[in-house]
C-alpha cells in the first residue's frame, strides 16, 4: 500500500473524480433498488408478510390469485384431506369504497381471512375482529392518509353493505392498495350480492407446507393447482413488469461501473507501463505491484459505497411519504459487496498489462 | 584488489535459426572493486543488451556471469529479481523516478520493495540524500526537480539497497555539460569511497576522463579498451 496511498494523494483530482463517478454510479444503484423494494413492497407487502407458503388456486387462473375461484365443496375436501391444519381460505377482491357519509372513493383490498387462523394479521392498534361478529374490518393503516379512523365506517357503494373499521394492521399492501381484513361470515354476504351466485367461493387456500405436501394434496384433490408464494407473487398485475425494468437498470449500472472502473484503471495502467518496468527493474514483483492496483481499486470503491450510503438515506429522508422506497441493511451489503465484485472483475484487465510488462524496458530509453 | 563483475565470453542472441540476431559476441572483461567503467558505442551495437545483462534483467545466450564471486549465469526470474534487489543498484535516464513519490519517498521504495522499511531505513534516507546534497529537497516531487536534482535523487536511490554494483543507463542524457559532469563525478567519487564498483553507458564523451577505463563496443563485440584516468593500466590487470 505503500505506493497505492502515495498515487492517491499525489494524483487527487484524478482519483477524485473516478470516485465520485463511482459515488453516482453505486448511489443510483441504491436508489433504484430502494425504489424497486418500495414498490414491491407496496404492490405486495400483504402477500410478501402473508405467513403462507403455497395456495390453491384454480387451473387455468394463469396464477392469478383475482382471477381464481375455489368453490366451497373443494374447500371443505380440502380441509378434510389437512384436517384444518396449515390451510385457510383466502377471500380476495378489490373494491372502491367510501367512508360512510362521504362521497370520496378509494381503492382497497378486500382479504376474507379465518380470524383464528394464520392469516390473521398483527394488529397495531385498536382490535381484532372475530368469526362470529359482523361488520367488524381491520385496515392497513395507510388509510388513515385518507382520513380514516378507528370507529369509522366504510361502505361499498355497490352493495350498500358497511363494516366499522375495529383495528389497523401494518404493511399490508396490495397492487398499490391498503387491504381490508374482514372475517368469513362478511365475505358470505358481499359475495351473495350477486343473485346469479350458485355456491359460495374462495379466491385461494393458503397452505402452510412443504413442497412434496403440496404436491400430494394437489394430486389427491382434482381440478385444483397448487402454486408457491413466489408464482401468485409474479403474477400479481404489474409487479413482474416493475420488478424487471427496475432490476433491468441495476444489472446496467453494475456493468456500467465495471467498465468505468476497468477503462479508468487500465489507461492509467498503460500510461505507467515505463513505471512499472522501472519498479520491475528495482526489483519489485508483480504480486507486489498487482496488490498495489487491487488495493487502490478496493480503497476507491469501498469509500464511494460508504459514501453513496450515506447519501442514500440522506435521500430516504427527502423522500415524500407517497414514494415508495425500502431498503434494508442485507440489500446495502449484497449489493456493496457486487459492486466491490465488479470493480476488481474490471481492474483485472490491467493487471494482465502489468503481469506483461518487463523490466528490461526500463533500459535504454534513449537509444 | 576484488572482480565485483566478471564477463567470461558472454554471447546473447535474439531470435533462433536465420533470424537470430547476435547481440553480444563473446564478451569478455572484468570490473573490480572501486573501478568506474564506461562503456560506449554508437546505437544498436549492444550497450542496451551489454547493461541488462550486467543487470541481471537478462539471461546471456552463452558464457558465464559472475557477480560479486557468485556465479549468476542461470537464474530463475525469481532469483533473478532477488539479485536485482540485494546486489545492483539502477541510474536511469531522467524521469524514471516515479511521479508520485516525494524524494524521501522515492529512497524508502526501495526498501519497501525489500521489506526492508523502517527507521533504518528512513537513517539510511537521510544519509544519502544529506551526502548528496538533497536535504533541502526530501518533500518535494520529481517535477519541481531539476534535471540535475533528478539524477541525483536516482544515485542515491541506486545505493539505497547498499548494491556491489551500480549501472548508469545513460546518466547524463538530459542534462547540459556542466550538471552531467556534476553528476557523473558524484557517480564516480561514491564508488570510489565505498570500494563498489559501476558500470554507465553513455553518449557522452566530455565525461569519458572521470572514468577509470572505456569500453567501446560495436556489432557486438567489445573492439578497444582505453584506460581514461589510469591509461597505463591495462584490462585484466588484476587476475
Amino acid at each position: 500500500m505503500f505506493l497505492a496511498l502515495r498515487e492517491l494523494k499525489f494524483a487527487k483530482l484524478r482519483y477524485f473524480l473516478i470516485g465520485f463517478i463511482m459515488i453516482l454510479i453505486s448511489w443510483l444503484v441504491f436508489i433504484i433498488s430502494g425504489l424497486a423494494n418500495g414498490l414491491s413492497a407496496d404492490n405486495a407487502a400483504a402477500l410478501l408478510n402473508m405467513k403462507a407458503d403455497h395456495f390453491v388456486i384454480q387451473p387455468d387462473s394463469e396464477n392469478k390469485l383475482n382471477r381464481s375461484q375455489i368453490p366451497e365443496d373443494k374447500w371443505t375436501e380440502i380441509k378434510q384431506i389437512t384436517a384444518g391444519t396449515g390451510a385457510t381460505p383466502l377471500g380476495q377482491k378489490m373494491l372502491s369504497v367510501t367512508k360512510a357519509g362521504t362521497k370520496n372513493k378509494m381503492d382497497v383490498t378486500l382479504f376474507a381471512i379465518d380470524a383464528n387462523q394464520f392469516l390473521a394479521p398483527v394488529i397495531t392498534e385498536g382490535s381484532h375482529f372475530n368469526n362470529t361478529d359482523k361488520n367488524q374490518v381491520v385496515v392497513d393503516a395507510s388509510l388513515k392518509q385518507e382520513g380514516i379512523g378507528l370507529g369509522d365506517w366504510l361502505q361499498d357503494p355497490e352493495t350498500n353493505q358497511k363494516w366499522k373499521v375495529v383495528g389497523f394492521t401494518e404493511g399490508h399492501t396490495f397492487s398499490h392498495s391498503p387491504v381490508v381484513f374482514m372475517n368469513l361470515k362478511d365475505w358470505d354476504d358481499l359475495i351473495r350480492a350477486n343473485p346469479q351466485l350458485k355456491q359460495r367461493y374462495y379466491s385461494a387456500i393458503a397452505l402452510q407446507m412443504t413442497p412434496s405436501q403440496a404436491d400430494e394434496l394437489k394430486r389427491d384433490v382434482s381440478e385444483i393447482d397448487v402454486i408457491t408464494k413466489e408464482d401468485a407473487l409474479q403474477n400479481l398485475p404489474g409487479y413482474k413488469e416493475e420488478q424487471g425494468s427496475l432490476s433491468m437498470m441495476i444489472v446496467f449500472l453494475f456493468v456500467i461501473a465495471s467498465f468505468v472502473q476497468a477503462v479508468f484503471f487500465y489507461v492509467i495502467t498503460l500510461q505507467k507501463t515505463n513505471q512499472f518496468g522501472v519498479l520491475k527493474a528495482l526489483g519489485a514483483n508483480t504480486s507486489d505491484l498487482a496488490r498495489s492496483l487491487m488495493g487502490q481499486v478496493i480503497l476507491l470503491t469501498v469509500t464511494a459505497i460508504l459514501i453513496s450510503v450515506g447519501f442514500t438515506y440522506g435521500v430516504e429522508s427527502i423522500l415524500p411519504e407517497s414514494v415508495p422506497f425500502r431498503l434494508d441493511v442485507e440489500t446495502f451489503f449484497l449489493f456493496s459487496g457486487l459492486l466491490l465484485v465488479v470493480s476488481v472483475l474490471g481492474s483485472l484487465l490491467s493487471l494482465r498489462r502489468i503481469a506483461n510488462v518487463d523490466a528490461i524496458e526500463a533500459i535504454g530509453r534513449a537509444e | 584488489m576484488k572482480t565485483k563483475l566478471a564477463f567470461e565470453d558472454v554471447s546473447k542472441r535474439y531470435g533462433t535459426g536465420d533470424n537470430a540476431v547476435k547481440a553480444l559476441d563473446h564478451v569478455s572483461f572484468h570490473v573490480n572493486e572501486g573501478e568506474f567503467v564506461a562503456i560506449v558505442g554508437p546505437s544498436g551495437s549492444g550497450k542496451s543488451t551489454l547493461l541488462s545483462i550486467a543487470g541481471v534483467l537478462l539471461s546471456p545466450s552463452a558464457g558465464r556471469l559472475i557477480l560479486d564471486g557468485q556465479d549468476i549465469t542461470n537464474l530463475s526470474a525469481k532469483e533473478m529479481t532477488k539479485i536485482r534487489l540485494d546486489k545492483i543498484g539502477f541510474v536511469f535516464q531522467t524521469s524514471n523516478l516515479v511521479p508520485f513519490l516525494t524524494v524521501r519517498d522515492q529512497l524508502l521504495l526501495v526498501a519497501e520493495i525489500a521489506k526492508k522499511r523502517g527507521i533504518e531505513a528512513e537513517q539510511k534516507a537521510d544519509e544519502l540524500l544529506a551526502h548528496l546534497g538533497l536535504a533541502h529537497r526530501r518533500n518535494h516531487y520529481p517535477e519541481h526537480l531539476s534535471g540535475g536534482e533528478r539524477q541525483r535523487v536516482a544515485i542515491a536511490r541506486a545505493w539505497m539497497n547498499s548494491p556491489e554494483l551500480i549501472l548508469a543507463d545513460e546518466p547524463t542524457a538530459s542534462l547540459d555539460s556542466k550538471r552531467g559532469r556534476q553528476v557523473v563525478e558524484m557517480l564516480a567519487d561514491e564508488v570510489k569511497s565505498r570500494r563498489k564498483a559501476a558500470i554507465m553507458v553513455t553518449h557522452d564523451e566530455r565525461v569519458l576522463d572521470l572514468c577509470d577505463r572505456v569500453l567501446t563496443i560495436k556489432d557486438g563485440k567489445l573492439i578497444a579498451t582505453a584506460g581514461m584516468k589510469a591509461a597505463s593500466q591495462p584490462l585484466h590487470s588484476h587476475h
